[in-house]
C-alpha cells in the first residue's frame, strides 16, 4: 500500500512538472495587443444590458453615454454643452424648441449620424405614450414624458423642432441617448421596450453609437470591453479601449486597484477607502452624493383595513417633526459613514448646487432629547406613569422599524435610532425586510394592485439626476400610487412642483424650489438622513488628466456622460488645450482589433476550457489504467 | 444489469424531477418579487402603465392554475424565462454562460478530492492509530468543520495576498486578450489553483474520513480473517478485498452529499470572484433575480438526481445483491 | 457544509449500556475528552456570556474606534462600530450554540419521526415515507434555504424575539432543521430496520408483546444510542450549515452569531485590510466547535459500535 501511493504521487507530480515547464514561456505572454493603452473601471454594480431603455443603474446610463451622445451634453461643472446638438433656441411661447445638428457627423459604422436620428428616437417615446406603453425601466423615456413631449421633425439634417404640450424646463436636460434609425427601425417598439418581448432587440456588440467608445464584448455580468470610435466627433482620450468590470465583492474591487488589475473603482467601502488614502501611485476622490438616504414615516391620512400605520401619530406633522429632533444625524454620518457624508438636511441634496438651499437658522434641526420630549408634550403626546409615550388614542406607542436587505448598512442606523427614540417612551422594534416584500408592504390602496400600507417607518434612499425634478416628483399627490411612499399630500408643494417643472428662467424656478423645500422640512414627511458620499479612486501610474466632474465635490468618472474618459492622457504627458472644445476627429485613431468581428476571447476560452478537461481526464485515465496494471502484477505475483 | 433496474430508476428519477419543477414554481411565487418591482420607485411611471405592464408581462393571471401550468409547460420545454436583473436575456443563457467554470472547478476539486481523499482515508484506516492515521485524520477532522469560505480566505490571505504566489480572483486576468488556447490556460492555471485547491481539501477533510470509517467497517468482516488466516498478503487483502467493499457505500455517501458539497462550492466561487454558478447565486441573490435563482435551484436538483441515479447504476453494477 | 453522512450502522448486542459507564469510556478517550472539555467550556460561554463580558454590545454602546487592533482594553480589537470583538465573539457563541442546538432538535425529531416509524411500520407507510425524505435529500439544501428564508420571515414576521432569539435567526434554525432532516431518517430507518430483525425483538413478538411495548422497550433504548452520536454530529453539521448561510448575508446584525460576524469582516474587507482579528476569533470559534463536536461523535459513534471493537 505504501509504494502503491508513493508511486501514484510521483506520477502525478512528473505530470504536474511537466505541464509546467511546456507553460511556463508561455505564461508571461498574457498581456493584450501591444501597444494598446487599456483603461479597465471596477464597479460593485451590475450590469442591465446595452439596451438604453431597460438602464436601471448608474453603471448603465454611463454605458450608454459612452456609446452614444445625448441632444445636449454636461460640461465640467455641469452646465450644458454641446453634445449631437450644437446649439437650441426655445420659442417665446416656451412650446417649441429647435435643435441645431452637428454637421458631419458619423456613425461608427461610417453611416451619417443626422437630425433624422434624433427625431427617430424621440419619435420612439412619443409612439410608447401614445401606446400608455412604458419603454424598459420607465427611467429614459420618463425623462421626455414628464417634459410633456407632444411631437418631433428634423425639418433638414441638421434641424430638429420638438413640440411639448406646456413650457418646460425638462426638454433639454432630458437624458436620452440618441439611437441610430439604420440600426433600431428593424425592430418594432414592443421589441425595443419590452425585454420579455419575442425578438427583444438586446442592442449586443458591436454596437454603433456616435460617443467616444462603442460595445464590442459583453459577458453579462462580468465585464463589457469598449473599443474607440474611429468616427468620434470630439477629443478622444487616451484610453484605446475601456473594460468596464462587475465586482460582487467590494473587497477584491479594492484588491484589483490596489495590484494594478483594475485603474478605477467606484463604490468602495467606507474603512477600505480610508486605507486606501495616501497610498502611493493611488489618488481617492470622495464625490458628494446626488441622493440621500432617509427615514420615512407612512403619513397615509386615513384608516387601512388590515394594515396601516399602528398608530395615528405618524401622519402627524408635529409629531414627526419632534422625532426629528431626537435623531443625531452627525452622529449617524460618522458611526454609520465612518464620517463620509453630510448629514440630511433638504429633500435636494448639497450635490445641486444651483438649487439647494439649507433650512433657515431658525427652523434648523438638531439633536436634542429634551427639546423633542417637549414639543412631544406640547402635541399632546404624553409619557404615562411607566414612561411610555402614549399617542392621541391613549396607546402606547410602539413604532416598527425596518428597511431592505439590499441596504444593510441601515441596520446600524437603527440600533441607534431605536435607543434615542427609546429614551422619548417610545418602543422602537426594528428587523429588515426582503427588498420585494417591501415594496409589497408599502403599496397604498390607491395602487393596481391595491396594497395596505402595511409599515410604520422604513428607511431607503433615492437618487437624483442633473435636473432636480425626479427628486421631487415622489412628494405630490399624484404619486399616491406610485412612487410615493410617505402618502403626504400638500396643494401647495403640488402646485410649485407643476410650475417649477415649466419655468426655463433660473432665478424664478429656484424661488418655487427655495418653497418646497421648506415646506418640506417643515412638514417633515420624511427625514433625509445624510448624503452619502460617493467613494471612488484611481490610479496615476498609467493615466493622467483625472478631472472631477463637477470640478467641486465630483468624481472623475460615473457621472454625466463621457467628457472624464475624454480627458485622460497616458501617465506622465501634459493634458492637451481646453478640454471642452470639440476638435476634429484624431487622425491617428485606427480600430483596434476587437472592433469588429467575433471576439477573440470567447472562442479560446472554450478551446482553453476542453483542453483543460480533456488533459484532467486523460492523467485520471492513464492513472487509474497504471495503477491497475501494478494491481494485476503483484496478485500475478503470489 | 437487469433493464427492470434501469428502467424503474430512470422512472422515479422522472418523477422526482417533475416534482421538483412544480416546487420550484410553488416556491418562487411564495416569495415576494416580480419583474415590475424595477418600476415600482420610478416617479416616470405611472400606475396604470405599471398595470399594462403587469399585463405584457403575464403575471396578473391567477398563479393556479393559470401560471403554474404555463411555467410547467414552458419548463419542460426548456423554457426558464427571463432573468429580472440582465434585462432580456434567457434564464437559460444566464446559466449556461456560468457552467463550465463551475464544472471546471467542481470536477477538478472533486476528482482531486477523491483520488486523495480516499487514498488518504484508506490508508489511515488500514493502519489505524499509527502515525499516518492521527496526522491525516486530525487534519482531515480540523479541514471538515471548516467553512470552505473560511478555508479560501485563509488561502488568499497567505498565498495571494501576502506572497503574491498566485492571483487574487477571477478565472482569468481581467482585460486579457490570448493569442492561442495555450495563452489562455497559461493564465488560467495560476488563477484556477487556490480555489481547486480550497475544494479539494475541504472535500479531502471529508472522503477521507468516509472511507476511513469504511475501511474499518469492512476490516472487521469475518472474510478479512479468513483471507488472512489463508496467509494472503495484506497489500492484497487491502486491494483486492477490503478497498472495493469499503468503497460501496462511499460512493453512494458521495453521490447523497453532492448536494451538500455545492454549497461550499458556492461560497468558495464568492471568496475567489470565481464566475461559476455560486457567484450567480450570490448575485441573483442580491439583485432579488428570482427567475435565475430558481433556474439554478432546478438545474442543481436535476444534477443531484442524476449524479445519484449514476451512482445507484455504478453501485448496482459493483453489488450484486441490490440488483434483486 | 453538511449534515455528515458518516457510517453510523449499528448493530447493538443487547439494550443500552448504562450512561455512567458511557460517560467513563467517553472520557478515557483523548478524542471523547477533548471533545466533551470544549462542549463543556462553549456550554458555559453560551449560558452566561454577561457575566463574564457584560451585555451584547451595540452600535450605542460601544466605545472602541473603527476596526482597532488588539489591546489591553481591548484584548480582541474592535469592529467598524467601534464594538468589542470579545463582546461579540463570546455572545457569538450562545448564539451560533442556541441556534445549532434547536436547529439539531428539529432535525432529530422529524428526522427521527420518520426514519423510526418507516422502520418500523413497513410496506406501504415506509415507501411513501422514504420518497418524501429522498425527495427532500436530492433538493440542494443551500439553494432551498436562501429561498425558504424570506418566505419563513414573511411569516414570521421581524423585527421581535421568540425565546430570546431574534425571528431572523428562527428562521435560519427552522430552515436549517427543514434541509437536514433527511440525511438522519435515512440513517434512523436503517437502523430501526436492522434492529426489527434482531432475536429480542422477535421473543418479544413471540411472547404477546405489542408493538408499542416492543418499540418502546426495546427499539427506541438502542435507537438513543444511534441518536445522541447522530444529535452530536448534526449539531456540528447545524453549526456549519447555519455559518455558511449567515456568511451570504441570512445573519441579523442585531444578534451576530459567528457566521454574521464574519460576514461583517467580508463586507467591510477586513481580510485586505489586514484586521485578521475581525475573523479569526470567530472563525476559530466555529473550527473548534465543529471540530469537537465531530470528535465527541465519531468517539461515540465508535464506542456504541461493537463492530468496531474487534480489531487489535
Amino acid at each position: 500500500m505504501r509504494s502503491t501511493i508513493r508511486a501514484r504521487s510521483g506520477r502525478v507530480l512528473a505530470i504536474v512538472g511537466l505541464i509546467a515547464v511546456v507553460l511556463a514561456p508561455a505564461m508571461t505572454t498574457v498581456r493584450a495587443a501591444e501597444g494598446d493603452l487599456i483603461l479597465k473601471v471596477g464597479t460593485d454594480q451590475e450590469f442591465s444590458g446595452l439596451n438604453p431603455w431597460q438602464s436601471v443603474y448608474v453603471v448603465d446610463y454611463e454605458i450608454f453615454t459612452l456609446n452614444y451622445d445625448l441632444l445636449v451634453g454636461y460640461d465640467e461643472n455641469l452646465g450644458y454643452t454641446e453634445s449631437f446638438a450644437t446649439s437650441w433656441t426655445t420659442s417665446d411661447d416656451g412650446l417649441t424648441t429647435t435643435f441645431k445638428i452637428r454637421p458631419g457627423m458619423k456613425w461608427s459604422d461610417g453611416e451619417p449620424a443626422t437630425a433624422d436620428d434624433a427625431a427617430y428616437t424621440y419619435q420612439l417615446v412619443i409612439d410608447a405614450m401614445a401606446g400608455e406603453l412604458t419603454m424598459g425601466s420607465g427611467y429614459i423615456d420618463g425623462y421626455l414624458s414628464s417634459a410633456g413631449l407632444k411631437s418631433v421633425t428634423a425639418t433638414d439634417p441638421e434641424t430638429l423642432v420638438v413640440e411639448t404640450a406646456t413650457p418646460t424646463a425638462l426638454l433639454i436636460p432630458a437624458y436620452v441617448p440618441i439611437l441610430p434609425k439604420h440600426i433600431w427601425e428593424k425592430y418594432s417598439l414592443e421589441q425595443i421596450a419590452n425585454a420579455e418581448a419575442d425578438g427583444f432587440f438586446a442592442n449586443d456588440p458591436p454596437v454603433v453609437g456616435t460617443g467616444p467608445y462603442t460595445a464590442v464584448e459583453y459577458e453579462p455580468g462580468q465585464f463589457m470591453r469598449f473599443a474607440r470610435n474611429p468616427n468620434y466627433w470630439g477629443k478622444q482620450g487616451a484610453a484605446d479601449e475601456v473594460i468596464i468590470t462587475h465586482f460582487e465583492n467590494n473587497d477584491t474591487m479594492v484588491q484589483a486597484l490596489r495590484n494594478g488589475e483594475i485603474d478605477y473603482a467606484r463604490g468602495i467601502g467606507a474603512d477600505a477607502f480610508d486605507s486606501l488614502v495616501g497610498e502611493p501611485g493611488i489618488t481617492t476622490v470622495e464625490g458628494n452624493a446626488n441622493g440621500y438616504s432617509y427615514l420615512t414615516f407612512n403619513g397615509y391620512p386615513k384608516a387601512i383595513e388590515g394594515g396601516g400605520a399602528s398608530t395615528r401619530a405618524v401622519a402627524d406633522p408635529a409629531f414627526r417633526d419632534a422625532l426629528a429632533w431626537g435623531l443625531d444625524l452627525p452622529q449617524l454620518v460618522d458611526r454609520v459613514l465612518a464620517g463620509h457624508g453630510t448629514p440630511g438636511t433638504s429633500l435636494l441634496p448639497p450635490f445641486q448646487a444651483k438649487w439647494y438651499v439649507a433650512p433657515a437658522a431658525d427652523v434648523q434641526r438638531s439633536f436634542d432629547l429634551a427639546k423633542a420630549d417637549e414639543k412631544l408634550t406640547a402635541a399632546g403626546y404624553v409619557k404615562d406613569g411607566s414612561g411610555k409615550r402614549l399617542d392621541k388614542d391613549g396607546k402606547p406607542i410602539t413604532l416598527r422599524m425596518t428597511w431592505p436587505a439590499s441596504e444593510s448598512e441601515l441596520a446600524t442606523a437603527a440600533q441607534f435610532i431605536t435607543e434615542w427614540w427609546g429614551d422619548l417612551g417610545i418602543t422602537v422594534t426594528a428587523g429588515v425586510t426582503e427588498d420585494e416584500t417591501l415594496l409589497v408592504d408599502l403599496t397604498p390602496p390607491e395602487a393596481e394592485p391595491p396594497g395596505k400600507a402595511n409599515f410604520d417607518t422604513y428607511m431607503w434612499g433615492w437618487v437624483g439626476d442633473v435636473d432636480p425634478n425626479s427628486l421631487l416628483q415622489p412628494f405630490i399627490t399624484d404619486e399616491i400610487g406610485g412612487s410615493s411612499d410617505t402618502f403626504w399630500s400638500n396643494a401647495r408643494f403640488d402646485e410649485l412642483f407643476k410650475l417649477q417643472g415649466q419655468t426655463l428662467d433660473e432665478t424664478e424656478r429656484k424661488g418655487m424650489l427655495q418653497e418646497m423645500q421648506e415646506i418640506f422640512y417643515r412638514e417633515v414627511p420624511n427625514v433625509p438622513l445624510y448624503y452619502d458620499a460617493e467613494l471612488h479612486a484611481y490610479r496615476t501610474d498609467r493615466f493622467g488628466g483625472w478631472q472631477n466632474q463637477p470640478l467641486e465635490g465630483g468624481t472623475p468618472l460615473f457621472q454625466f456622460g463621457p467628457l472624464g474618459y475624454t480627458l485622460l492622457t497616458a501617465a506622465g504627458e501634459e493634458p492637451s488645450a481646453s478640454p471642452s472644445e470639440a476638435t476634429a476627429p484624431s487622425a491617428g485613431a485606427s480600430p483596434s482589433a476587437g472592433a469588429t468581428g467575433s471576439p477573440t476571447g470567447g472562442t479560446s476560452s472554450n478551446t482553453g476550457l476542453l483542453l483543460i478537461l480533456g488533459a484532467v481526464v486523460a492523467v485520471a485515465v492513464v492513472g487509474t489504467l497504471v495503477a491497475r496494471r501494478r494491481g494485476a502484477k503483484a496478485t500475478e505475483e503470489e | 444489469m437487469a433493464t427492470r433496474f434501469i428502467l424503474r430508476r430512470l422512472g422515479q428519477a422522472a418523477v422526482t424531477i417533475l416534482l421538483i419543477v412544480i416546487v420550484n414554481f410553488l416556491l418562487f411565487r411564495a416569495m415576494p418579487g416580480s419583474p415590475d418591482r424595477i418600476l415600482a420607485r420610478n416617479p416616470y411611471v405611472s400606475p396604470q402603465a405599471i398595470q399594462q405592464t403587469r399585463e405584457r408581462w403575464g403575471i396578473d393571471r391567477p398563479l393556479i392554475p393559470d401560471q403554474l401550468v404555463r411555467y410547467v409547460g414552458a419548463t419542460l420545454q426548456g423554457d426558464l424565462g427571463f432573468s429580472f436583473a440582465q434585462r432580456g436575456r434567457p434564464v437559460t443563457d444566464v446559466i449556461a454562460s456560468r457552467l463550465g467554470p463551475t464544472l471546471l472547478l467542481f470536477g477538478l476539486g472533486e476528482l482531486l478530492a477523491i483520488w486523495i481523499g480516499l487514498a488518504l482515508g484508506a490508508y489511515a484506516g488500514w493502519r489505524r492509530g499509527g502515525p499516518i492515521d492521527l496526522i491525516g485524520n486530525g487534519i482531515s477532522l480540523i479541514l471538515y468543520s471548516m467553512p470552505y469560505f473560511l478555508l479560501g480566505m485563509i488561502l488568499l490571505l497567505i498565498f495571494a495576498s501576502t506572497l503574491h504566489w498566485f492571483p487574487t480572483f477571477g478565472m482569468t486576468t481581467i482585460g486579457a486578450r490570448f493569442d492561442s488556447p495555450v495563452a489562455y490556460v497559461a493564465d488560467l492555471l495560476p488563477h484556477l489553483t487556490l480555489p481547486v485547491a480550497t475544494v479539494a481539501l475541504g472535500l479531502i477533510g471529508q472522503y477521507s474520513i468516509l472511507m476511513r470509517s469504511s475501511i474499518i467497517e469492512t476490516l472487521s468482516d469475518e472474510y478479512i480473517t479468513t483471507a488472512r488466516a489463508k496467509g494472503i498478503t495484506e497489500d492484497r487483502i487491502l486491494r483486492a478485498h477490503a478497498l472495493p467493499n469499503a468503497l460501496l457505500p462511499t460512493v453512494s455517501l458521495i453521490a447523497i452529499n453532492l448536494g451538500y458539497v455545492v454549497a461550499g462550492a458556492i461560497t468558495v466561487e464568492v471568496v475567489f470572484n470565481w464566475p461559476g454558478l455560486g457567484t450567480l447565486t450570490v448575485e441573483a441573490l442580491s439583485a432579488r433575480d428570482y427567475p435565475v435563482l430558481q433556474g439554478v435551484f432546478l438545474v442543481l436538483s436535476i444534477s443531484v438526481v442524476l449524479a445519484n441515479l449514476v451512482a445507484d447504476m455504478i453501485y448496482g453494477r459493483l453489488d450484486p445483491r441490490v440488483r434483486s | 457544509m453538511t449534515t455528515p453522512a458518516a457510517t453510523v450502522d449499528l448493530a447493538p448486542l443487547a439494550p443500552t449500556a448504562p450512561a455512567e459507564h458511557l460517560f467513563r469510556r467517553i472520557v478515557s478517550r483523548p478524542d471523547g475528552l477533548f471533545g466533551l472539555v470544549i462542549l463543556a467550556v462553549f456550554t458555559v460561554l453560551a449560558a452566561v456570556p454577561d457575566l463574564l463580558v457584560g451585555p451584547l454590545q451595540t452600535a450605542v454602546t460601544a466605545t472602541g474606534g473603527r476596526l482597532q487592533p488588539p489591546s489591553l482594553a481591548y484584548p480582541l480589537g474592535t469592529d467598524e462600530i467601534g464594538r468589542d470583538l470579545l463582546n461579540l465573539t463570546i455572545h457569538g457563541t450562545r448564539i451560533s450554540m442556541v441556534i445549532g442546538f434547536l436547529a439539531t432538535a428539529i432535525t432529530i425529531f422529524i428526522g427521527g419521526v420518520i426514519g423510526i416509524v418507516g422502520g418500523f411500520a413497513g410496506g406501504r407507510i415506509d415507501a411513501v415515507l422514504m420518497r418524501i425524505t429522498d425527495f427532500f435529500l436530492v433538493l440542494p439544501t443551500f439553494v432551498l434555504a436562501l429561498i425558504l428564508a424570506p418566505i419563513i420571515s414573511d411569516v414570521i414576521g421581524t423585527g421581535s424575539t421568540m425565546l430570546g432569539i431574534r425571528t431572523t435567526l428562527i428562521v435560519i434554525v427552522i430552515v436549517v432543521g427543514i434541509t437536514s432532516w433527511a440525511s438522519c431518517a435515512r440513517l434512523l430507518r436503517a437502523q430501526t430496520l436492522s434492529l426489527k430483525e434482531r432475536p429480542f425483538v422477535d421473543r418479544a413478538r413471540v411472547i404477546g408483546a405489542g408493538r408499542t411495548h416492543i418499540v418502546v422497550r426495546h427499539i427506541l433504548p438502542n435507537v438513543v444510542n444511534l441518536l445522541v452520536a447522530n444529535a452530536v454530529l448534526t449539531f456540528a453539521g447545524a453549526v456549519l450549515t447555519e455559518t455558511t448561510l449567515s456568511f451570504v448575508g441570512l445573519g441579523d446584525p442585531f444578534q451576530p452569531s459567528w457566521g454574521q460576524l464574519l460576514n461583517a469582516a467580508e463586507e467591510v474587507g477586513a481580510p485586505n485590510l489586514g484586521a485578521w482579528w475581525y475573523f479569526v476569533p470567530p472563525g476559530a470559534g466555529i473550527v473548534l466547535v465543529v471540530f469537537a463536536f465531530t470528535l465527541l461523535g465519531t468517539a461515540l459513534d465508535d464506542l456504541l459500535n461493537p463492530r468496531r471493537r474487534t480489531r487489535r
